[in-house]
């Protein structure tokens, strides 16, 4: 991700220091040791990002660095290698390409491949995976590094949430989820402490959850700047600025980034300056992981006319006061709260609609709240945590809501072998129409 | 003299070896579903090359992708099994085989003329001969120059997709918009051969490396290989007989084994009948 | 149901094989109440304290997917997919309910695609955890409770402790009789075939506890009373793999000759293997055999603090049955898309060979289709280890 991008004049100029941020996480992994700090390889949004920055431990982001190689469409050397050890190609491209580098990088006794992007990724001290409702590979993948890095210690840690049922209450079953996280979490922090040698500094980790809370609120107010006509800023766009909230939240220059793209944001809307011009649809981005190595696509969007004021894809946090967060002393389950109520959050208003379920109702909130005509949905082949179900949320989409335009796009995150550039213009003009159909009839 | 055949059924090309203590005959049948099953034909041929008659042959063994379906073989014994013998027997310092058919490809690691392991590919055509039929066809190159073709290339042109419909419809655009047609097939080449050896590198590859099957007929698909190797590849002078010729010497160590124990090994009733149903 | 006599319990078997189902057809049109699971997470000790029938749904693998496509990604585990399919065309029709226990990416991303696709009268999503700990055990007592409170409003009974106590008898004593039956595929040749194994296991799984048991029972006698054929000459195959549920791919390793003598699959090994320990609250053996005693990739185990310790846990059992059942090769067969078995193959591979086993890795569809290639490979592998 977060590539120089060429051309992106619709981009927005905050964006551009987003591959500092990204060089900067990876060089921060090189420079640990002398540093004197540890290194964990780390998977976003498992809410072990504050325990990681209190106790001064530098996330490697294994999905970040498979990013930036296929973003640079160097990841097949890498693919090949893991495949070389039998690991199948239709295993998670993200896994598999971090496996493959990480396999390289041990057989040359730690010296980085030859030509890695970016100079590389370090060699962890510990492995912080994570079972969630969300991705086997963040418990696998983990397991599977550590057949070639066999000295690193590996710790998973659970965080559930409930899971969506019309019928029972889910309100009921939130303080057990919640104890549970906490329990979890207690446990991540022994493991940190035993790795690193160091003491939890309570203070400190209280002080990063309140830094981290206060980014999710400038996040979501800095987004819904994009409710405006015409938007000033894309999911193109997003699939960068993400990274701050992503890979460094509990930093104090993540919440300084949002600042300087919120000013932006404001700017343009006082410029009269959108994403495209003339804006002639707006688009959700209603789910799955972009194809790195063909963000170009949304620029092609762009150029035809069609902006994605607003994405489920990486908005991993809401508004602190709508999640209605129980008071607590404990950091630990303040984090547990907040990872619980951020899911369930939407579960009432799906209750309300019959037949809806909640990740429908979040696609309709945002349909509603940013004006779309329409949505895109990419599925990611070798990615069944974040693409599986995908057919069944537009299909439900369709018949709780309305019959708006939908597109769902089919490639991967990383592989890149059976992307089709002309095959996938070709959808995307065949998608426009039907919004023009669209548009037309509701008049 | 005890005579031995041994019949390969690939997907593409029926081959059948006789031999004595040396080889009496082989041949190459045409290919195609019609011809397939006239496996018995082919053989005739073989038998009529050698002046033997079918009563001649103390014992037959049937191996590849149609084994099943020979009547008149006593035995069926896998494609992986009797390349690994037969390759043995012709280049004994070899210890990896790169076979690559029209349909599959495969890497077998030998000892002794033995299966220590093997890998073949899955059921997507990347790797394969099809894979570069489909593109030599669609470039309007006949297949048995793409390969000569593929040496005067100045620069080898990426090719990004595996998936052959993808590919196709790259290289074509490709060509529109002006690639030199040699630099290109360079590229499919290096694709194929980058394929094929993520696939064999699954096995602890040792050399010598040798290549057979349709592939090793294509000097530039061995180029590739070799780069990707590292190391130049062995080439039997008839690559494509190396499955018919281990059929047939496995037959022999069958009937030898038995001798051994003073017994005959049971034959197939069948006299030399067309093939019977075939998927 | 057949009655069971003896002589007779290898034919039931087949016939209960052939006809799945059957048996679920007519206990529901005597007025039961079905609950389908998917795979060795289900709870049965619970579902038959509720007085409703564990039924574990199979898919075909001769049956092209034709009606599921339409509703379900093709990046799904083939076997969920193809269970789907025929459930959305009828085949499990008698069902009223299912209990779809969190295993993998597969099952918990579709479970709104299953629910709202079927409509059935019951529905639960059981979230198991991943992890282990101590705070895992009591998390799953608590989502063990959800669920009994779900069952109980469903068929209006309580489920007592004392019920729960009983089933739990009911199921160790089937799995003790399912181990009693692997015994007999220690002998060489083995007493029972891999092929008629696979019949029987899954007859059973679509039969209530006690008919099961009984259709166990009456098979052993069988096989017993049939004594054992001297000198196997065939090589020994263990098969190791999550839903493998056919005898499809059992019939391509016994044509050649070899014999299936023990597997580490989800219907096989992995549900008998591991009894649940009788505890004052008997939730907590329960969910003490479902996350920590059953071996499965998707609960996450990683306690020891070596590699080589961390594999013994994870692996140690598949080594142990090399060594009883005398396996001379390894069979480990991956669905594509799976991405729990996917990511152990390289250490399940090489833990195995490093013992001196060696191991053939097939992945695949979870269909017949490509069963020729297979096939080649097997054969290959065969006379590689003749």
């Amino acid at each position: 991700m977060a590539e120089e991008k060429k051309g992106r004049a619709v981009a927005t100029s905050t964006a551009a220091s987003i591959p500092k941020f990204v060089r900067g996480n990876l060089s921060a992994t090189l420079k640990a040791k002398e540093e004197g700090k540890k290194v964990a390889a780390a998977f976003i949004a498992d809410g072990q990002d504050e325990i990681m920055r209190a106790m001064d431990i530098v996330p490697a982001w294994g999905e970040s660095y498979s990013g930036v190689c296929s973003a640079k469409r160097q990841a097949e050397p890498y693919l090949q290698k893991a495949e070389s050890d039998n690991f199948s190609r239709s295993l998670c491209t993200y896994a598999t390409c971090n496996i493959g580098f990480d396999m390289i990088r041990e057989e040359q006794g730690g010296t980085m491949p030859e030509g890695a992007p970016w100079g590389g990724m370090a060699r962890p001290d510990m492995i912080l995976g994570n079972g969630q409702l969300l991705c086997d590979p963040r418990f696998k993948w983990p397991q599977a590094t550590q057949h070639y890095l066999q000295d690193v210690p590996v710790f998973v840690t659970n965080m559930y949430y409930p899971p969506w049922d019309p019928n029972i209450d889910h309100h009921e079953q939130e303080p057990i989820y919640v104890k549970y996280i906490t329990e979890e979490l207690r446990e991540t922090v022994k493991f940190c402490e035993k790795i690193t040698g160091k003491k939890m500094d309570w203070d400190r980790l209280a002080a990063t959850v309140e830094l981290s809370d206060k980014t999710w609120d400038l996040f979501i107010d800095t987004y819904e700047l994009r409710k405006h006509i015409p938007t000033p800023m894309d999911t193109g766009d997003a699939m960068n600025t993400m990274v701050p909230l992503t890979f460094n939240l509990g930093t104090q220059e993540a919440y300084d980034f949002y600042v300087n793209l919120n000013a932006e944001l404001k700017q343009k809307i006082a410029d009269g300056v959108g994403v495209a011009d003339p804006e002639k649809y707006r688009v959700i981005w209603a789910a799955g992981l972009p194809s790195w190595f063909a963000l170009g696509d949304f620029q092609y969007f762009n150029g035809k006319g069609v902006v994605f004021p607003v994405e489920v894809t990486y908005r991993g946090c809401e508004k602190i006061e709508r999640l209605d967060l129980p008071k607590t002393n404990d950091p630990l389950e303040h984090i547990a709260w907040r990872w619980v109520r951020y899911w369930t959050h939407w579960y009432d208003a799906a209750k309300k609609r019959s037949g809806s379920t909640p990740k429908v109702e979040r696609i309709i909130e945002y349909i509603e709240d940013y004006k779309c005509d329409g949505a895109v949905f990419h599925s990611a082949f070798s990615c069944r945590s974040w693409h599986a179900g995908i057919m069944q949320q537009a299909a439900t989409l369709k018949n709780v809501y309305k019959d708006i335009p939908i597109l769902i796009m089919e490639g991967d995150i990383v592989d890149i072998s059976s992307y089709n550039e002309a095959d996938t213009h070709n959808r995307i003009d065949a998608f426009i129409e039907t919004l023009a159909a669209y548009k037309k009839r509701q008049g | 003299m005890d005579y031995f055949a041994g019949v390969d059924i690939g997907s593409t090309m029926t081959k059948v070896v006789i031999m004595s203590d040396r080889i009496e005959a082989s041949l190459i049948g045409p290919t195609g579903p019609e011809h397939r099953k006239l496996a018995n034909r082919v053989m005739e041929e073989a038998l009529g090359k050698a002046r033997l008659t079918f009563e001649d042959l103390k014992y037959i063994v049937a191996t590849g992708y149609g084994r099943i379906n020979v009547p008149f073989a006593d035995r069926q014994i896998t494609e992986i099994t009797c390349h690994a013998k037969g390759l043995h027997s012709l280049l004994p310092t070899v210890k990896t085989v790169v076979d690559v058919g029209g349909q599959d490809s495969k890497g077998i690691k030998i000892q002794n003329g033995k299966v220590m392991n093997f890998v073949m590919n899955d059921k997507c055509a990347a790797g394969t001969g099809r894979f570069l039929e489909i593109i030599a066809d669609s470039l309007g190159v006949p297949l048995e120059k793409i390969g000569e073709i593929s040496l005067a290339a100045e620069r080898i042109a990426a090719v990004s997709s595996t998936c052959t419909v993808f590919a196709e419809q790259e290289i074509i655009s490709r060509l529109a918009s002006g690639e030199p047609i040699a630099n290109l097939i360079a590229g499919i080449h290096d694709a194929v051969a980058t394929r094929i050896s993520s696939l064999v590198k699954k096995l602890n590859v040792e050399p010598d490396i040798a290549v057979t099957g349709g592939g090793a007929k294509n000097i530039g698909l061995v180029r590739a290989l070799e780069s990707k190797f590292g190391c130049p590849l062995l080439v039997p002078p008839e690559p494509l007989i190396t499955g018919a010729l281990g059929a047939a010497l496995m037959g022999k160590d069958i009937c030898d084994k038995y001798a051994a124990e003073g017994q005959k090994p049971t034959r197939s009733s069948r006299g030399l009948e067309e093939a019977t149903f075939f998927k | 149901m057949t009655e069971m006599r003896d002589g007779n319990g290898l034919a039931t078997a087949e016939k209960l094989y052939t006809q799945y189902g059957s048996r679920a057809r007519e206990l529901k049109a005597a007025g039961k109440k079905i609950i389908g699971y998917l795979s060795a997470l289900g709870p049965v000790e619970i579902m038959t304290a509720a007085g409703v029938v564990p039924f574990r749904l199979k898919g075909n693998v001769s049956e092209a997917i034709s009606k599921g496509d339409a509703y379900m990604e093709s990046i799904v585990c083939p076997f969920v997919r193809n269970v789907f399919d025929l459930a959305v065309k009828g085949k499990y029709d008698f069902l009223d309910g299912m209990v779809l226990p969190h295993q993998c990416d597969s099952i918990d991303r579709t479970n709104e695609t299953w629910s709202y696709t079927l409509k059935l009268p019951y529905w639960h999503f059981l979230n198991v955890p991943h992890v282990t700990g101590d705070p895992s055990i009591t998390f799953m007592k608590e989502i063990l409770r959800i669920f009994i409170g779900t069952l109980e409003k469903f068929t209006g009974t309580k489920i007592t402790d004392e019920a729960i106590a009983a089933a739990v008898k009911a199921h160790n004593e089937n799995r003790k009789l399912m181990r009693d039956l692997y015994d007999l595929r220690k002998s060489n040749p083995p007493a029972i075939s891999g092929t008629e194994m696979m019949k029987v296991l899954v007859a059973a799984m679509s039969l209530p506890v006690e008919e099961s048991s009984a259709l166990i029972k009456a098979v052993t006698n069988e096989v017993k009373a049939k004594g054992a054929a001297a000198n196997g000459k065939g090589k020994r195959i263990m098969i190791i793999g999550d839903q493998i549920d056919d005898v499809a791919i059992i019939d391509a390793i016994e044509s050649t000759g070899a014999c299936l003598v023990m597997d580490d699959l989800s219907l096989g090994a992995k549900m008998y293997w591991q009894d649940v320990d009788a505890t004052p609250d008997p939730l907590q053996g329960i969910a003490e055999r479902y996350l920590r005693k059953l071996k499965i990739p998707t609960t996450f185990v990683g306690s020891a603090d070596t590699y080589a310790g961390i594999l013994e846990e994870r692996f140690g059992h598949m080594k142990k049955y090399v060594n009883e059942f005398k396996v001379d090769g390894v069979i480990l067969f991956i669905y594509k898309y799976c991405d729990p078995y996917g990511f152990e193959v390289p250490a399940i591979k090489s833990f195995i060979e490093s013992a001196g086993t060696p191991v053939l890795y097939l992945e695949d569809e979870y269909s017949t289709s490509s069963l020729a290639r297979v096939k080649t490979r097997i054969e290959a592998f065969l006379e590689m280890i003749a």
